[in-house]
């Protein structure tokens, strides 16, 4: 089973991904043999965190393949009020970020009551590479061991730089949307162990068979590929529902 | 068994040739690659099924042509059925001494050109040994293009393609950004000689589709960028693209094989 923990709805305003509904992910996940999502909504990210939020849980209102997943934002300004009380009595599965493209420093003073008030409802907070440094996602996860952080996007160039910093902090894992570094999966697995890896594909924007092709043809063995596959991911939202 | 059923049994795919147009071997110093030599390469084409790479090692492209052909060759050397090479032309580094040591050598089935490595544009006068020799024999010539670079966008690959129609050019990365597939399109639907290389970090099926609707299954080939970047990537793309079978082997292997056909028509 494959369950896609970075997926979004909406459209996209640089690339052509069609209008982004319900209907199209899932037809895409059926055509990928996608069982579940993770979903935020590109509302959240470029336009209004909070109304896409709200998208979100509307949009994925009684469709049971879909868990939504909402974007925070520092609470300085009051934009997303009890963002963590809401989230949880909304069903959400799980928290992105995009401090990079929203202007603020997630590792900052701004954010840190929320992430231990995430943290502490055990839903995981989910990155793309490009939007925080290798230090900030340690300093976070560091402060934190409860949370789980996971980190998508990260390209072909980066292991250098992440290395070290799972070495240190268990509680960060990697997703596996253009997770792209030549055999950069079966070595991240030898040394951190399958269990920090989650299925992921970036869609729309990104391709889904590039993740599909790039699991199931590694040469992992088939215990690690359904860990990766659906089974971490299900580890982590457990604790969002033993926390709820 | 078709190709999809191997990805989704994790066996790798015996029924299609796939040949991947676009490789390179060993360490880049910019970031850390596990297992950069033709060993792992070789294991990771053979857990996939693909069976042929062409390939200039990465010490040839980032710094130093003349030894890094020859260690391209080397490694052809070791698994000819495996691999051929790119000579890889840097025009600082006596474009007219690497043709004449390499020409006619068999470990060589293609130039390699990468304009953005070198600050040298791909339209200019340094390249004009490259062009004279891919017209005369039909050696395949792939560029490294990216819109919006100063030095290998897909105007100068047009560029080149008008100024030399008698030579094969795969755009490497097809232009590389999505604006740039629409651009290397057009190009290629206006010059007969060019051809579209798919490798990159933003190309889609959709998008590989999109090209062989518009200019032809035999003018688009499959690469990877291994490893530079892995090579199931590209591969997954092309295989899940939703493309004809006729046309995806054409685009997995077909095209490239007949393209590194030129040496045999020399010889006749």
């Amino acid at each position: 089973m494959l369950i896609d923990a970075d997926a979004m709805l909406g459209r996209h305003p640089r690339r052509d991904v069609g209008q982004g509904t319900v209907t199209q992910a899932l037809a895409r996940m059926d055509r990928f043999g996608i069982a579940e999502a993770l979903v935020s909504h590109s509302w959240s990210w470029l336009h209004d965190p909070h109304q896409g939020n709200l998208k979100i849980i509307r949009l994925t209102e009684g469709q049971p393949r879909l868990r939504p997943c909402w974007v925070m934002l520092p609470d300085t300004c009051d934009e997303t009020a009890s963002f963590v009380t809401s989230a949880l009595d909304n069903g959400v599965a799980a928290v992105r970020a995009y401090p990079a493209d929203h202007g603020y420093d997630l590792a900052g003073k701004d954010t840190a009551r929320l992430l231990d008030a995430v943290a502490e409802a055990g839903l995981p907070l989910l990155l793309d590479a490009p939007q925080i440094g290798w230090p900030a996602v340690e300093a976070i996860a560091a402060a934190r061991p409860s949370l789980a952080v996971v980190v998508g996007g990260l390209g072909y160039r980066l292991l250098r730089q992440a290395a070290g910093v799972l070495a240190r902090t268990p509680n960060i894992h990697l997703g596996l949307a253009n997770l792209s570094s030549h055999c950069g999966l079966e070595w991240l697995v030898e040394r951190y162990g399958p269990r920090r890896l989650l299925f992921g594909t970036g869609a729309p924007a990104r391709d889904p068979a590039e993740a599909l092709t790039r699991l199931l043809w590694s040469e992992l063995d088939d215990e690690s590929v359904a860990a990766i596959g659906s089974g971490n991911v299900l580890g982590l939202l457990r604790q969002e529902a033993r926390a709820a | 068994m078709s190709i999809e059923t191997a990805v989704w049994s994790r066996r790798p795919q015996t029924g299609v040739r796939i040949v991947d147009a676009h490789a390179h071997a060993g360490p880049y110093s910019l970031f850390f690659i596990p297992e950069a030599g033709p060993e792992a390469m070789v294991r990771v084409m053979d857990r996939c099924g693909v069976a042929h790479a062409v390939l200039s090692s990465h010490l040839a492209i980032q710094l130093d042509a003349t030894e890094g052909n020859a260690q391209t060759a080397e490694i052809v050397r070791g698994a000819p059925d495996r691999f051929t090479g790119y000579l890889t032309v840097n025009p600082w580094q006596d474009p007219v001494g690497e043709l004449g040591r390499w020409g006619d050598d068999p470990c060589f089935g293609g130039i390699k050109l990468h304009p953005d490595l070198h600050d040298y544009p791909l339209t200019g006068r340094r390249y004009a040994p490259v062009w004279e020799f891919a017209q005369r024999t039909g050696c395949p010539v792939l560029t490294h293009s990216y819109d919006g670079s100063p030095y290998n966008d897909l105007a100068q690959v047009e560029e080149v393609a008008v100024r030399h129609p008698g030579a094969t050019i795969l755009a490497g990365h097809a232009g590389a950004t999505p604006l740039g597939f629409d651009l290397a399109i057009e190009a290629a639907q206006r010059q007969p000689g060019l051809m579209l290389e798919v490798c990159g970090s933003f190309n889609t099926g959709p998008d590989i589709v999109r090209m062989v609707t518009e200019v032809g299954a035999g003018r688009v080939v499959y690469g990877s960028d291994f490893p530079f970047i892995d090579l199931r990537m590209s591969l997954g793309r092309v295989i899940f693209s939703g493309l004809a079978e006729e046309d995806r082997a054409a685009v997995l292997g077909g095209t490239m094989t007949r393209l590194l056909q030129w040496r045999s028509g020399l010889e006749r």
